[in-house]
């Protein structure tokens, strides 16, 4: 087992009154494993991920329970000690590609970051190689030239697979997803969906991935988690989640896919 | 840009046939007779119309001939020439000091923002970019000539003779200078900063393990300082123009002191170069800064 959460929860403390955004989510992630978390906006699928990142903000909010990465709790653990599994066992993409990116840095810089970090042993030719190799992995044309870019010159698409190899530059145990083609066009999502699916295989890698898409879900999860309003209100394997839903909202949900897709 | 400094030539020539004052009577002094202030008006050519003489001294100016200063009687261009280093060296310093400590300053209020740190740091801030140059400069002579006694107030080395001494002498102007626009850079900077700091790419770099110093100097500095660029070119061309207080205060001797003797003397020769240079040096800067714009972000660049 790579992750436990165990009875998470969310207040934020930001507002007249504490709000909580996330309660009492339980569930594992084992190595290798692909975990969809479904959920309409807002349910709290991005704070939970947020979360699992050591990504929540550190004032006016209160986290409750245990998030546990390979038994240690990442809610607690000390910041450099949390500093040395992000980006190094546990990385993330988000939904906006625009934007994450830093506009003014190279793409081959931004997608060596994670090395000269963690793997301080590495001099640059061999950043530049296993950079290269990665950007080369998440399908790019001519990695080359897309090494020496700057963001505003690539497309969406291409500008998360760079943030996909920036991830996996460092070989993580745990790639975070959040909604990583809710930005693209449809052609572009499906394509980024069999790359994760790819990269899962080949590098055994475990993704957490989370869409409010059921479709995407269950295309690409072996597990499912269901979240409505902070809560998990469901959970189990993908085809037990979408032939046999055991939940009201879930079979709300099911029922409202369009049925044209194949 | 030429067009610019034309105008600018011209107005300061009309300048100088609008306010009354005569270099040849302020050359022979105000008891000189008056046949003998003729005299000296024809020699220097004063008799002539305005606009002939304007134009033969922009004749002059455009073969590289600035023409001949009457109160000292040597050539305009190595006055110029000789005093000009004095006045950039101390832009140099001043700029050196407001970036060198806005910046690192700027990310430290940022990193605290909210807290009293910032609070007390506003209110000095607020202060320090209200205070004119030329005031924090009678202040500081006063403090470190008169009170302190670490300088003489009015001493100054050329820097002919010993360049280090010449620097010495720069350093308190070059605060009094640098004061003020440090406070507003950093005022700037900090907003920018925290701008910055809230974009979806910062996220991203703290996902990849880097400390809050990290995130600061290598993702956040660089994309908040596109801002300050233009601040920054004006401020180079403000502290060449405001020099003409500051060396008077200082009594060092810089453009802004032959400027300020220029006009009183009516030796508009000089006054036309000097003001010329300056509105020159606003002109560069805004090249500059352009040129800049280009380099630091890259969506400016055309590819
Ligand atoms: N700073 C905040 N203060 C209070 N509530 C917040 C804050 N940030 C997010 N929330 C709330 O947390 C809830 C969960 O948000 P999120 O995890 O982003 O949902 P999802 O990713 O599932 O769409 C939302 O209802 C949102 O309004
Ligand atoms: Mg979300």
């Amino acid at each position: 087992m790579l992750l436990s959460v165990e009875d998470f929860g969310i207040e934020f403390h930001d507002h007249d009154k504490p709000e909580k955004v996330v309660e009492g989510v339980s569930f594992t992630l084992d190595k290798g494993e692909i975990l969809g978390i479904v959920g309409e906006s807002g349910s709290g699928k991005s704070m939970t991920a947020l979360a699992i990142a050591g990504l929540l903000p550190r004032k006016k909010l209160i986290k409750e329970g245990r998030i546990l990465f390979e038994g240690e709790d990442v809610l607690t653990m000390e910041r450099h000690k949390l500093r040395g599994l992000q980006g190094d066992e546990i990385c993330m993409i988000f939904q906006e590609p625009m934007t994450a990116l830093n506009p003014t840095m190279k793409i081959g810089t931004q997608v060596e970051e994670a090395l000269r970090i963690h793997h301080t042993d590495m001099n640059d030719a061999a950043r530049k190689e296993r950079a290269l190799k990665w950007l080369k992995n998440v399908e790019l044309e001519d990695p080359e030239r897309v090494y020496g870019s700057y963001p505003h010159q690539l497309s969406g698409g291409m500008r998360q697979r760079v943030m996909i190899a920036a991830a996996m530059v460092g070989e993580p145990q745990l790639l975070i997803a959040d909604e990583p083609t809710t930005a693209l066009d449809v052609t572009v999502q499906a394509q980024i969906i069999k790359l994760l699916q790819k990269l899962n295989k080949e590098s055994k890698i475990a993704i957490l991935f989370i869409s409010h898409d059921l479709s995407l879900i269950r295309q690409i999860s072996h597990n499912v988690l269901v979240m409505q309003n902070g809560h998990l209100v469901e959970k189990g394997a993908v085809d037990d989640i979408f032939e046999h839903p055991v939940q009201e909202y879930t079979k709300k949900l099911i029922s409202a896919i369009p049925k044209v897709e194949l | 840009m030429l067009l610019t400094l034309l105008a600018v030539s011209f107005i300061v020539f009309a300048a100088f046939e609008i306010i009354p004052g005569d270099a040849a009577v302020s050359r022979l002094g105000s008891n000189a007779t008056k046949e003998s202030v003729e005299a000296l008006r024809a020699q220097m050519g004063l008799d002539r119309p305005f606009m002939i003489r304007y134009l033969s001294w922009l004749a002059g100016f455009v073969k590289g001939d600035l023409g001949t200063s009457y109160s000292y009687n040597m050539p305009v261009s190595s006055m110029i020439l000789e005093k000009l280093p004095i006045t950039i060296t101390l832009t140099i310093i001043s700029m050196i000091l407001t970036i060198g400590v806005s910046i690192p300053l700027s990310l430290l209020i940022a990193k605290y923002a909210g807290s009293k740190f910032d609070k007390v740091s506003y209110g000095v801030n607020q202060f320090a970019m209200a205070i004119p140059s030329f005031f924090l400069g009678i202040l500081m002579s006063w403090f470190f000539g008169m009170v302190l006694k670490w300088f003489s107030p009015g001493g100054y080395i050329s820097y002919k003779k010993n360049f280090g001494g010449f620097l010495s002498y720069l350093i308190l102007p070059a605060i009094a200078i640098a004061i003020p626009k440090c406070a507003m850079s950093i005022k700037l900077l900090r907003s920018a900063i925290l701008t910055e700091a809230g974009k979806d790419y910062v996220r991203t770099a703290y996902s990849r393990g880097l400390s809050t110093m990290e995130v600061l100097y290598r993702h956040v500095l660089k994309n908040a300082m596109i801002p300050l660029i233009t601040f920054w070119g004006m401020a180079v061309a403000d502290m060449i123009a405001g020099s003409i207080v500051v060396e008077q205060v200082f009594n060092i001797p810089g453009l802004g002191r032959i400027l300020l003797t220029s006009i009183s003397n009516r030796d508009y020769p000089v006054v036309e170069a000097v003001i010329l240079l300056i509105a020159f040096v606003v002109l560069l800067m805004n090249f500059i800064v352009d040129v800049l714009y280009r380099v630091v972000d890259p969506r400016l660049r055309k590819d």
